[in-house]
């Protein structure tokens, strides 16, 4: 795993939060616990995490002193709380505009009101739940496919690449490659400057032509992608 | 002595032959299991015969019937319902296990068998169903079609009620009113009682000062008549005695009449919520498969829906009869019930159960749950949603085959999304099936053309798909349940072979992936078919 010195502030240790710092953590991450009760803090402690932060949500001073000493941006709403989130996604977005806000919630009135509070990504944890309860009766071998891929096999990976100017694909077709022989990857998909910043699905039969700053999304085993990376990042000596 | 012996030897040897068994089983469910698929053919047919005898009888009066109408409704209908009457008194019971039973007795308790005992006992068990109301009612249903006595046609109407053999929902509406037998009862004695005073005492005064009272009858029909508040007019009291009881019995039959009204009503109040449940647990009786869904909380909701698109059955139970309104006004199967209670499952036939659901808020609740369901089956696939990390092992313990926690898959979605961001949108996509594009899984079918095919020969990009991987399983264990011991290979080589019980997971459009599935089931059915 590549090294990151990727700050993260997690606000609240609850159910959520918990769990949210350990995945973080995992990923090695450099997390940051915030909570105003003591107990909760004190159980984060128990379980490993060393920077903690006692901050009441409800004082812009506080929150402010805190971002600006240790320059976090990117920031988990995660308290159990839906209200919680939507009024901490609030008082970031008032504070610092470009914090990336991640916030979690359990019911779509919370989504819709977290985005117009400005969170960069709302996750519905109700509806991923209910989708993976679908999954595993309906389709389990889609389950487990998507468990190995995401979670279980470490060296399986997702990955965005963008396409730097001037590499072998700029200017390619995307159908010019059998993907998954030469490159050991499976190509999901495209978001393509051109038809405007929309992520496109490969499936959708359409043969794009790949332009720098396109992004690729592909899955793959982490040295393939390594290795596709590092081709991509060599010059055309055309 | 002889005859006995005879009596008791063909005893056994009916209840030794699976035949007669087997046929005696069929006709036992075509007739009374309600639950029987096949009974409810039989009971469209027998309401068709109904109606269209009662139709021909009504024709008949006006205008003289075609010798093939007269011959239907003579020898066919009444025929049938012949038929149908000595089947039923034939399935009513088992004459021969009176027989068994009373020679067993014999047996053991060292004295004679006794024939006179057995057959009386047996002409008492057939009187039994002869003089039931449903069975009289089929008797005096065949009756009518014996023309030459003219009074006969009247028993036409009880092929009509023939009918309430036949309809489920007459059924119900008896059953409602037989809970109030009592309240009905009281308000039958105390309206005879009123009829009979005021009728008698309109007799005395009347019979000789109004031309229309001549009889005792004259007299109780005008009371009726007036106690119903229908009042013809026909007959009406012309003495001041007369009229004094007139507005005595009119006051007395609003309030009967209300009276009457409100037993019904209260009735039906009463027991409507049964009758609701009943008649779902009936409609989930005639499912093939579905799932059972215990708490209908939001995650519910949301599983539903996705279950909703893909046509699958499901039932919804829940304690909360607001929840359970909700779910039902939505159009979905729902009952107001205890999960967690043996009442609730008594009834349902865990065979056609695919897997059951506990997802209420509360672990206790869940934990009572699982345990109830597995004292039903041990087999049923049991899900339980989690809250707290602690109860999982108690949950498992109660013999739950799979957990599903909101916070643990928030947390795992949580990393990757700050990571890969789009990647996590486009699976979120795929996954919630919101953009029409999908994953699904494809099993290799025998003797289709993916059944020992090389990955490489397969032209997904042709069908516009991506096959991401392919899940072997292990042991050669079938089917398609989660936790069965199987690998997945992700991006297999393109000479990687495939074989039967294979499932690929592809990616791609609805209508690519529904294409291709058809395609492999056609190509697994012509191959068959070329090898016959």
């Amino acid at each position: 795993m590549s090294e990151r010195n990727d700050r993260v502030l997690v606000f609240g240790f609850g159910r959520y939060g918990e769990q949210v710092a350990k995945n973080l953590a995992a990923e090695s991450y450099d997390v940051y616990i915030a909570d105003f009760d003591k107990e909760a803090l004190n159980h984060a402690s128990k379980e490993g995490f060393e920077n903690l932060l006692v901050v009441d949500i409800h004082s812009d001073e506080h929150i402010t002193e805190i971002l600006l000493e240790h320059g976090f941006d990117k920031v988990f709403c995660a308290y159990d709380d839906e209200e919680k989130n939507i009024y901490l996604t609030i008082t970031f977005k008032a504070l610092f505009p470009k914090i990336e806000v991640i916030a979690i919630c359990e019911s779509k009135e919370s989504e819709r009101k977290l985005k117009l509070a400005g969170a960069d990504k709302v996750i519905d944890t109700m509806v991923a739940a209910a989708n993976r309860l679908y999954f595993v009766l309906e389709k389990p071998a889609v389950a487990e496919a998507m468990d190995e891929i995401l979670f279980k096999d470490k060296s399986l990976t997702f990955k965005e690449i963008v396409v730097p100017a001037g590499s072998f694909l700029d200017g390619k077709n995307i159908n010019d490659y059998n993907w998954s022989e030469e490159f050991r990857l499976i190509i999901i998909g495209i978001v393509d400057k051109e038809l405007g910043n929309r992520f496109i699905f490969i499936t959708r039969g359409i043969n794009h032509k790949i332009d720098a700053g396109d992004i690729l999304v592909v899955i793959g085993k982490k040295r393939d992608i390594e290795r596709f990376e590092r081709l991509l990042g060599k010059k055309e000596r055309a | 002595m002889k005859f006995s012996q005879l009596l008791v030897d063909f005893a056994f040897l009916l209840d030794n032959s699976p035949t007669y068994n087997k046929v005696k089983r069929f006709f036992r469910n075509l007739l009374t299991n309600d639950d029987y698929k096949y009974k409810r053919y039989f009971d469209y047919f027998m309401i068709f015969l109904i109606l269209s005898s009662v139709v021909i009888i009504i024709e008949e009066v006006k205008t003289p019937i075609s010798k093939w109408l007269y011959y239907y409704d003579v020898y066919f209908v009444t025929g049938v319902f012949i038929v149908e009457y000595l089947l039923r008194l034939w399935v009513y019971n088992d004459i021969h296990k009176i027989i068994i039973e009373e020679f067993e007795n014999s047996v053991f308790l060292e004295r004679e068998f006794d024939t006179k005992k057995v057959l009386k006992e047996i002409i008492r068990s057939k009187l039994e169903y002869i003089l039931s109301p449903l069975s009289i009612i089929d008797l005096l249903a065949i009756l009518p079609s014996y023309r030459e006595v003219r009074i006969l046609r009247i028993f036409v109407l009880f092929r009509v009620f023939k009918l309430l053999r036949y309809s489920q929902n007459i059924q119900h509406f008896l059953q409602v009113l037989t809970s109030k037998k009592v309240e009905l009862f009281t308000l039958l004695i105390l309206v005879a009682f009123v009829i009979l005073i005021s009728g008698i005492s309109l007799y005395v005064f009347e019979e000789h000062a109004n031309p229309n009272i001549n009889t005792l009858f004259d007299a109780f029909y005008w009371s009726l008549v007036t106690i119903s508040t229908v009042g013809y007019g026909d007959i009406t009291p012309v003495t001041t005695e007369g009229r004094g009881i007139t507005i005595v019995i009119i006051l007395t039959g609003i309030g009967l009449i209300s009276f009457a009204t409100s037993i019904i009503v209260s009735a039906f109040s009463e027991r409507l919520e049964e009758v609701r449940t009943n008649r779902i647990l009936s409609a989930i009786k005639r499912l093939e498969e579905y799932y059972i869904i215990c708490g209908y909380t939001h995650m519910a909701r949301l599983f539903v829906k996705r279950l909703e698109r893909d046509k699958k059955s499901f039932l919804i139970i829940d304690l909360d009869k607001k929840v359970v309104d909700e779910a039902l006004n939505a159009g979905y199967l729902a009952i107001c019930a205890d999960a967690s209670k043996k009442d609730t499952f008594k009834n349902i036939n865990f065979d056609k159960v695919k897997a059951v659901m506990a997802l209420t808020d509360s672990d206790m609740h869940n934990i009572y749950i699982c345990l109830n369901i597995r004292s039903f089956s041990k087999d049923v696939f049991l899900v339980s949603r989690t809250i707290d990390t602690s109860s999982q092992k108690k949950l498992k313990l109660a013999g739950a085959d799979y957990l599903i926690s909101p916070y643990i898959t928030a947390g795992l979605f949580a990393a990757k999304v700050i990571e890969q961001p789009i990647a996590i949108e486009a699976i979120n996509d795929i996954l919630t099936a919101r953009k029409n594009a999908l994953c699904d899984q494809v099993e290799v079918i025998h003797d289709s053309f993916l059944d020992g095919a090389r990955v490489g020969e397969i032209d997904f990009s042709r069908y516009k798909l991506i096959l991401l991987g392919v899940v072997r399983s292990l042991d050669g264990s079938k089917g398609a349940k989660w936790g069965a011991n199987r690998r997945f290979i992700f991006n297999p080589p393109a000479d990687f072979v495939l074989k039967v019980d294979d499932i690929l997971v592809i990616m791609g459009y609805s209508i690519s992936i529904s294409h291709f599935k058809s395609e492999v089931i056609e190509s697994s059915l012509k191959n068959v078919r070329k090898k016959r």
